[in-house]
């Protein structure tokens, strides 16, 4: 048996289940992500909703948990268009990357800075915000890449052109495409201290390689969503 | 047989065993005409109800009842996500267009995307078909919203007005009792009062 009172939370994914209720996957700061099944919850006047922090109860056994209560502890944020499918797709990298009932802390922090963030900037700042997220988000699953130094534990020069080799690090390579400053700014992680379009692409696509390897052969869906180029 | 026909109806959305039971017994003791009935009702419609060609809600025709009427406004259509949204504003009686049902919500998590909700067939509806207005009528739900959005999207490449229907206090409701995403909504969409 397991039981929780009103801790924070957020739902991050919802689906149909049987008549009146619903599958609800939520992050939370105690247990990680977390599946519970809101009993008549469809039909209930107040919705659940994402990208609002929530305290959430809940008890049960190992296989199927049940939302007891829950309230919401937080601003209403308008999210729309294309802010909305930048936070859907962090979404699904949290449903598909983290097992269930693995205990995140940090990146319940990291989740509710993306939330707070992302509804005040404008949209390339919401790019890079959203870089940051995965490189934390990669970091917090185990995945760290080192940012102050090369594979040689030289440390980074500003001035240089890195490439990406695995699960190893940067190598100075003046053909590579990855700046040096761009590296620095990945090691500040300050959402103010933004890369160039050129290099915020470069730091998509470097994403996108480490991800993918978590990933396997299944593609995130929501990658499909983005009308604009990145 | 018995425990067959118990599991048959367990698929239905709130039924368990125990009523399933008492389902059997009342068709078996008391009513054996009746269920036979249901039976052939059952089988024809699972069968023979398929999706309509046009908006793709249930039909048995190529084409259903509101798609083949002259008398519904071609110029508008009212996009939503499943069959039973048209039955719900069909019976408001104030929608005179046509609809498009797309069948679901886009949600990347359970890998439903633009290819499964029909956006394509959507998109050679719009290009083949003169539309005033779209009226995206997905639910007020973050997924409702991303599949609004992008639909949205698809409109804006032809001459069309894209609307999306209302969200706020319900008719007959107090503010008090509203929740705050209802009344934030409520007010950042609110209108001219004359
Ligand atoms: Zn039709």
């Amino acid at each position: 048996m397991i039981r929780a009172e009103l801790i924070p939370a957020f739902l991050i994914h919802r689906r149909a289940f049987k008549n009146n209720s619903l599958l609800l996957d939520f992050l939370t700061k105690a247990h990680g992500k977390i599946c519970l099944v809101g009993k008549g919850i469809r039909s209930s006047k107040t919705n659940i909703q994402m990208f609002q922090q929530l305290n959430i109860s809940f008890s049960g056994r190992t296989n199927l948990k049940t939302l007891t209560h829950w309230e919401v502890n937080d601003q209403p944020r308008n999210m729309t268009g294309e802010t909305l499918i930048l936070a859907m797709y962090v979404n699904e990298l949290i449903a598909r990357l983290l097992s269930e009932q693995d205990p995140h802390p940090k990146l319940f922090n990291i989740y509710q800075q993306f939330v707070n963030k992302i509804v005040a900037i404008d949209k390339q700042t919401s790019y890079w915000l959203l870089r940051l997220f995965e490189h934390n988000l990669l970091a917090e699953l185990g995945y760290a890449l080192d940012c102050s130094q090369d594979i040689k534990q030289h440390n980074i020069d500003t001035n240089s052109h890195y490439e990406y080799q695995h699960q190893l690090g940067f190598v100075r390579n003046p053909a590579g495409k990855i700046s040096g400053k761009l590296i620095g700014q990945l090691l500040l992680g300050s959402v103010d201290n933004m890369p160039d379009l050129e290099q915020l692409r470069n730091c998509r696509d470097l994403n996108r390689q480490r991800l993918n390897h978590l990933l396997g052969d299944k593609p995130l869906k929501s990658r499909e969503l983005f009308f604009s180029k990145q | 047989m018995i425990k067959s026909l118990n599991q048959a109806f367990c698929i239905l959305p709130g039924v368990g065993s125990k009523t399933a039971q008492r389902f059997i017994y009342y068709l078996l003791e008391h009513n054996r005409e009746g269920g036979l009935a249901l039976a052939k009702a059952l089988t024809g419609a699972m069968e023979q109800v398929k999706h309509c060609g046009i908006c793709r809600t249930l039909s048995e025709a190529t084409a259903c009842e509101i798609c083949d009427n002259d008398k519904r406004d071609d110029s508008q259509l009212c996009i939503v996500e499943t069959p039973a949204d048209i039955h719900a504003i069909e019976q408001s009686g104030i929608y005179k267009g046509k609809y498009f049902v797309l069948g679901g919500y886009l949600s990347p998590i359970d890998g439903i995307g633009v290819a499964e909700l029909g956006l394509d067939e959507l998109n050679k509806m719009l290009s083949k078909q003169k539309i005033a207005e779209i009226i995206l009528a997905t639910n007020a739900t973050a997924e409702g919203e991303v599949t609004a959005h992008y639909i949205s999207n698809i409109a804006k490449q032809f001459d069309v007005q894209i609307t999306r229907i209302a969200h706020g206090i319900p008719i007959g409701g107090e503010l008090e009792y509203a929740d705050i995403n209802t009344i934030a909504h409520a007010l950042s969409g609110r209108k001219n009062y004359d």
